[in-house]
């Protein structure tokens, strides 16, 4: 019994002593593997360096003909970090060094992987390699059980770019995990121009959900020549559909699609009547005045809301609209139209007119007294106690109805 | 033979860094190198380089802060300076220029293009 416990005891101790000794050689293996890299990094990467800068026709000749299994690991990290720092001719340099050098093809393989950590990897890889050749490969990676794999996937394929990864990007829009759609959508934004012809033509056949991301993504590259497609979507039968595709021409800028968004602001519908404001107001179409001046009285607030920014945005002759809004009927008309002067500082300047001789100072008066009407006195109550001209100040006393306020400010 | 003109890199990014440096060496110029604000300022007055190219975001200094110091201070208040930074909102990029840099490029950078500004900063002015 005594000596099984000894044997147990010695036993333990020794498996301490082993791991230990394990951990130690670990580490002492990794600083010296780190430090033999850090100094083969001092003498390979100006190697590479010249090599992108034009020095040399290629990698393998930069690297005197060869590179050891040694060296492979720091040549692929100094090629990894300088390709994500440049643009251009050195950067197309440094990618060909990749697919030189065999990296494309082990990348490739390590798509395969069986841990899901060296698949997105290696994703994230043949993205920074540019490696155009590997898209169908990448496509393949964006149907992968691991989100981040997928992701990593789809940036890549954004990074090589070319027609052959729009196509499995806008599959995987329709993705039905809404974050997933999010970021393939930035991927396919930043992809620019190019994504546009088959985003249009594959547009009929995508799930809702990605159909409003498409209409985002042409949103953000806001391409002029997308214009008479984005009109036609305002007829599509989804109320989201017709609000996307109204913002996007407000995006555009598009003159040309003024008529329609005019049309728009009548739409069954509020979010599209809001988002046909909105764009009017970015087109500056004075022509949608009336029309603006009417969506002050919209019974959706939002609708209200976009039809005095768009108001604003149009200028003098919107400013006008919008005074003359001061006097309509419609509480929520009123009530708008006063939101947006005080926020564009109308009312100040009118304030200041106030003092002012002849007409100036009667449509100040004007302006001022349907403020006092509308309650939304807080900004003139400021005024009358802030003002350095004491006439202004009695002034705005006297139509806030204050006469004692009037008194203290004589 | 005329004597290369010396450029002071700023950029606390070693990887960024060697790469600049090897760059503009590459074109004949001479490189010296501060990895934070700090260094850039005191290098620039003692040295007196005939360039700085700087980072923005750096230890101890940004590099709006560097720019301010150096448009501050009349030994090198005339110092051409190109910000190379990552930040590319229209924001970063017209605050770069109010405080007083010369040249604005974002990364990731093209090269050419870099070289160029460079060289329209280090060639002289035309009246």
């Amino acid at each position: 019994m005594r000596g099984a416990l000894v044997v147990a005891i010695v036993l333990v101790a020794l498996s301490f002593l082993a791991l230990t000794a394990s951990i130690l050689l670990g580490k002492a293996w990794r600083e010296l593997r780190d430090k033999r890299r850090r100094r083969r990094r001092r003498a390979l990467e100006p190697l590479v360096l010249d090599y992108a800068h034009g020095g040399q026709v290629s990698i393998l000749a930069a690297l005197g003909g060869g590179v050891t299994a040694g060296d492979e690991p720091v040549v692929q990290a100094i090629l990894l970090d300088h390709v994500q720092r440049v643009r251009g001719v050195e950067r197309d340099r440094l990618r060909r060094a990749f697919d030189e050098l065999g990296l494309v093809d082990r990348y490739v393989v390590g798509l395969s992987s069986p841990r899901w950590w060296r698949r997105a990897e290696a994703a994230e890889h043949l993205g920074l390699a540019g490696a155009a050749r590997a898209a169908p490969r990448l496509a393949a990676a964006l149907e992968d059980d691991v989100p981040e794999v997928r992701l990593r996937a789809a940036k890549a394929l954004g990074a090589v770019g070319g027609r052959t990864a729009v196509a499995p990007l806008l599959r995987a829009l329709a993705a039905p995990n809404r974050w997933s759609t999010i970021r393939i959508a930035d991927v396919l934004a930043d992809m620019g121009p190019k994504v546009l012809e088959e985003l249009q033509d594959a547009f009929p056949s995508l799930a809702a959900h990605a159909k409003l991301a498409a209409l985002d993504i042409i949103a953000r590259i806001h391409p002029v020549e997308s214009v008479p497609w984005l009109l036609a979507r305002l007829s599509d039968g989804g109320p989201d559909v017709r609000a996307r595709a109204a913002h996007a021409l407000g995006v555009i800028g598009a003159p040309d699609a003024s008529p329609s968004l005019r049309a728009a602001l009548v739409d069954p519908e509020w979010p599209v009547r809001a988002m046909a404001a909105k764009a009017l107001g970015r087109i500056h179409d004075v022509e949608s005045i009336p029309g603006l001046r009417a969506a002050l009285m919209d019974r959706d607030w939002w609708v209200r809301a976009n039809a005095a920014v768009a108001l604003r945005r149009l200028g003098p002759s919107g400013i006008d609209a919008l005074e003359g809004a001061l006097a309509d009927e419609d509480p929520y008309a009123r009530h708008q139209a006063c939101l947006m002067l005080e926020e564009a500082g109308v009312l100040d300047r009118r304030v200041a007119q106030l003092v002012a001789p002849g007409s100036a100072g009667v449509a100040a008066e004007w302006v001022v007294a349907r403020f006092v009407e509308s309650g939304l006195t807080g900004r003139l109550r400021e005024i009358a106690a802030t003002q350095a001209d004491e006439r202004v100040r009695l002034e705005v006393a006297r139509l806030l109805g204050a006469p004692a306020a009037a008194e203290s400010a004589r | 033979m005329a004597a290369a003109k010396r450029i002071l890199v700023a950029e606390d990014d070693p990887v960024t860094r060697r790469f600049v440096v090897s760059l503009l060496e590459e074109c004949g110029y001479e490189v010296l190198v501060a990895e934070d604000g700090e260094h850039a300022v005191a290098t620039a007055i003692s040295v007196r380089p005939d360039l700085l190219v700087s980072d923005l975001v750096m230890p101890y200094r940004d590099g709006y802060e560097v720019l301010r110091a150096i448009r501050n201070d009349p030994r090198v208040a005339g110092l051409p300076v190109l910000i190379l930074s990552m930040r590319d909102r229209e924001e970063d990029i017209v605050r770069g220029f109010e405080q007083g840099a010369d040249e604005y490029v974002v990364k990731p950078f093209n090269a050419r293009e870099l070289v160029a500004r460079v060289r329209k900063l280090l060639e002289p002015r035309r009246s």
